[in-house]
């Protein structure tokens, strides 16, 4: 029995092994992330700060921090940017709504650690009225970006 | 056993006599404060009509005299103010089915001006057009809040003769009867939902009453504001809390509770003209029943403030000083507002 359950276990690793190793890399591109707004970074997200806000009823911005990899468009202000995601409890490819119309993506849960191809603008307040959760207002985070289109990056 | 069962009995009686006389005097005090405001001018707000359709109902502030003033065939309408003078309405009308958000309202639809009584409706921008749209004092302009700011718009000409920026607001904007300030629902000081005054002529802004707070409209003195917030600490629904009603200086000085209810979310709280008077929804729905049917509309002395609905265990034990004053509970509606004019109708 033990060494059928060690088979299992070799067996369950190998495979996500395999799967890791068979992840095809993948730049996040498509024609909106590469069009909209006026910077494009790719960026690995180091930090969500605290518990996302949920209740369905209540729109809002949230704020995370980005350790920008590379820029294909536009200027960022730094290695660090701070980026607002609307309403993050929700996939990116239904965020859109009346409020904010013209934002989508393919990225399905934000997770520190992932990166993220993002369409953005700056500042968020040009860009964005509702309702934003910043937990860095205490720090000097330089302009709050806006996401646009977040597509998932394999690197 | 018998006697016992006697006086068992003789208590029941005496407590539900106790809980009528109770009742009458409750209900007597509510006919006199609805004989006080039957002759004090309109109410209007939004309802829906037989057909399910939002649409405009004024009546007395007793309630007598109700009568729908759009009643459109292919559209609905909600969110009516009317002008400081009273003779004219300005409101909100959507396409035929539109789920009207709580907090995007200001920004669907088309902003419409009309007489106060619903005649002559001016269809006065294309959809999403004039968002936020509220009276100058003088009902000559509009100010309107976009992502490029406040918009002040001759109302005449439609064009815009000023702009201020918006410091974080991003909605329901709200101007003062002295024309010196705007509230509104702003990001400010890395808090959302936070109501704030901003100085008409400077554009500086302060915090009038942070975390939780949203529906802010001014008091005829525009020295005071009357807001909606959900207090932190509260224990109902989960720790979500209950939405009340508050009164708080324009620096943010003299925060006072108006009305509260545990069960229950108060929003679209507005004053009588004459400020003796507060209009509110009281839903036990949070959101303001926008998206559904709406909440009772409901007046109350502001001279009966702090007052505190129902049992309200939680809420009494916060505020132990209640008056508890009569309330009347009018029609299911939305976003109520008074005006003392005369708009015609019995």
């Amino acid at each position: 029995m033990r060494r059928i359950a060690w088979c299992g276990g070799m067996a369950f690793a190998a495979g996500m092994v395999l799967a890791g190793c068979s992840a095809a890399p993948d730049a996040g591109l498509d024609p909106n992330v590469t069009s909209k707004g006026s910077i494009e970074v790719t960026a690995r997200l180091v930090d969500i700060p605290g518990e996302f806000i949920d209740r369905k009823d209540y729109d809002y911005a949230f704020v995370m921090e980005y350790e920008v990899l590379e820029t294909h468009r536009g200027e960022v202000s730094g290695k660090t940017i701070y980026v607002g995601h609307y309403n993050p409890l929700k996939a990116r490819e239904s965020v859109a709504d009346a409020r904010v119309e013209d934002i989508g993506g393919n990225v399905r849960r934000f997770r520190v650690g992932a990166v993220h191809r993002i369409a953005l603008e700056v500042p968020i307040d040009d860009h964005y009225m509702g309702g934003i959760v910043n937990r860095y207002f205490e720090q000097d985070t330089g302009p709050i970006y806006w996401a646009l289109w977040t597509n998932r990056v394999v690197l | 056993m018998l006697a016992i069962s006697k006086v068992f009995s003789a208590v029941l009686v005496l407590g539900a006599s106790l809980q009528a006389e109770a009742q009458d005097a409750a209900d007597a005090r509510v006919a006199a404060l609805a004989r006080e405001v039957a002759d004090k001018g309109w109410i209007v707000y939004g309802a829906r009509a037989a057909d399910g359709a939002w649409d405009l109902f004024v009546s007395r502030p007793d309630g007598s005299g109700r009568r729908n003033i759009t009643n459109t065939a292919d559209f609905e309408e909600a969110a009516p103010r009317f002008s400081g003078d009273g003779t004219k309405l300005l409101y909100r009308r959507f396409a035929k089915g539109t789920i009207i958000d709580h907090d995007k309202w200001g920004f669907q639809g088309c902003l419409v001006i009309a007489d106060a009584d619903g005649e002559q409706p001016v269809v006065y921008g294309a959809d999403r057009e004039f968002p936020w749209a509220c009276w100058s004092p003088d009902g000559k302009q509009l100010a309107c809040l976009s992502k490029g700011g406040i918009e002040v718009v001759d109302l005449a000409t439609r064009e815009v003769v000023n702009t201020l920026q918006r410091k974080g607001m991003y909605q329901q904007l709200s101007w003062s009867p002295d024309g010196l300030w705007f509230c509104g629902v702003a990001n400010h000081q890395g808090r959302s939902w936070t109501v704030v005054r901003m100085c008409a002529q400077t554009g500086a802004v302060n915090a009038v009453r942070e975390y939780q707070n949203c529906t802010p409209d001014w008091f005829p003195d525009s020295k005071r504001i009357i807001l909606s917030s959900r207090p932190a600490g509260q224990s109902g629904d989960d720790g979500y809390g209950y939405t009340q009603l508050w009164m708080v200086d324009g620096d943010g000085g003299n925060q006072q509770l108006v009305y509260g209810e545990d069960g229950c979310h108060i929003y679209g709280g507005a004053l009588s003209p004459d400020g003796q008077y507060v209009l509110f929804t009281r839903g036990v729905v949070d959101g303001s029943g926008a998206e559904q049917d709406g909440a009772p509309v409901c007046i109350m002395r502001l001279g009966d403030a702090p007052s505190i609905g129902g049992a309200s265990k939680d809420l009494r034990t916060v505020h132990r000083e209640t008056k508890d004053g009569p309330v009347l509970v009018l029609e299911m509606g939305w976003e109520p507002h008074w005006t003392y004019a005369d708009i015609g109708g019995e």
